[in-house]
């Protein structure tokens, strides 16, 4: 019987003071369901609507970007790239939790160790802006590239617009080919 | 041109591009499932609306309460082409509704406006 197991993992994410936590497949489709439930769970309790509606925007960014960037993917094939955002999916952990005052998100997800360097240096960068840098930055990247589509960065730019401290962030090497990327933000 | 009405969903806004009237409305949240397939049907309606319009006059009301990065992109791409069609002579004016209780959607909406050169911008509270 797994009873016992099963308590343990809620007890230590309670113990953090986890109130929300998935952990699994990510799809556009999970975000639209998971993020419908984020919602209303936030609207039944007694936050304002300024922090609620940061906590649902931070969701979004970490959850797409784990769409978009996570380096596991459990099915091919040659869908459009349109089709392979909503069926594709990518593994990935993420969890909401309070402490004290403050509301923390936490998500993580394999990515290639090549893309280490990278978004190390994208990261910190970010971490070194104020509010008013940030703001240049989001709307630089924003300009940057075509059509609609601007990477990755204006993603992170986005969270560290809605957090009240930098972004924290951490690799884990997991192999040669692997390391697990791991953000925070607080808001 | 006929007007062209989405429902909101929940990852969608509502839109309301009524070209006879010269009236123009984004209202709710947006962050959808793939970002082109939702806005460029709307990019090219407004091209062509845009086109047509000569000296004419329209308003563009954004009433959104929730955007994600990647539709920021696309706000960014249809103020451009407002601001683009007042530069030829149009007169265009662009609305920004924020909700009173979120500042993030205020300080955007002055983000966004202050790109404008020849278009009127115009920041005001949204009635919740």
């Amino acid at each position: 019987m797994r009873a016992q197991k099963l308590h343990e993992l809620q007890s230590q994410l309670h113990s953090q003071g986890i109130t929300f936590a998935y952990c699994g497949c990510i799809t556009e489709h999970t975000l639209t369901g998971i993020g419908t439930a984020l919602k209303h769970k936030l609207e039944s309790e007694d936050v304002d609507t300024r922090t609620t509606r940061s906590i649902f925007a931070v969701f979004v960014e970490q959850m797409q970007n784990i769409i978009r960037y996570s380096a596991r993917q459990t099915s091919s094939g040659s869908q459009s790239s349109a089709d392979r955002s909503r069926t594709h999916c990518r593994y990935g952990i993420l969890t909401i939790g309070q402490v004290g005052e403050d509301f923390v998100i936490h998500s993580g997800n394999l990515i290639e160790a090549s893309d280490v360097p990278l978004m190390r240096a994208r990261l910190t960068d970010l971490q070194g802006k104020s509010p008013q840098e940030l703001k240049i930055a989001y709307k630089t990247q924003l300009r940057h590239g075509h059509e609609l589509d601007c990477g990755a960065g204006v993603g992170f730019m986005e969270i560290a617009r809605r957090t009240s401290r930098p972004i924290e962030f951490e690799f884990e090497e997991v192999d040669d080919e692997y390391s697990f990327f791991a953000i925070k933000a607080t808001i | 041109m006929d007007a062209l009405e989405l429902p909101a969903t929940v990852r969608t806004p509502q839109v309301s591009f009524n070209f006879s009237d010269n009236r123009f409305r984004l209202v709710g949240e947006s962050y959808p499932e793939d970002v082109s397939s939702f806005y460029n049907p709307l990019f090219d309606a407004l091209d062509e609306y845009l086109e047509g319009l000569a000296s004419g006059q329209c308003r563009f009301d954004f009433e959104l309460i929730y955007f994600n990065s990647s539709s920021a992109k696309a706000i960014m791409l249809l103020m451009g082409k407002l601001d683009e069609a007042a530069s030829r002579g149009c007169q265009v004016d662009v609305y920004w509704f924020y909700d009173p209780e979120d500042n993030t959607m205020e300080e955007l909406g002055e983000d966004f406006g202050e790109d404008l050169r020849d278009a009127n911008f115009i920041l005001e509270k949204m009635v919740v």
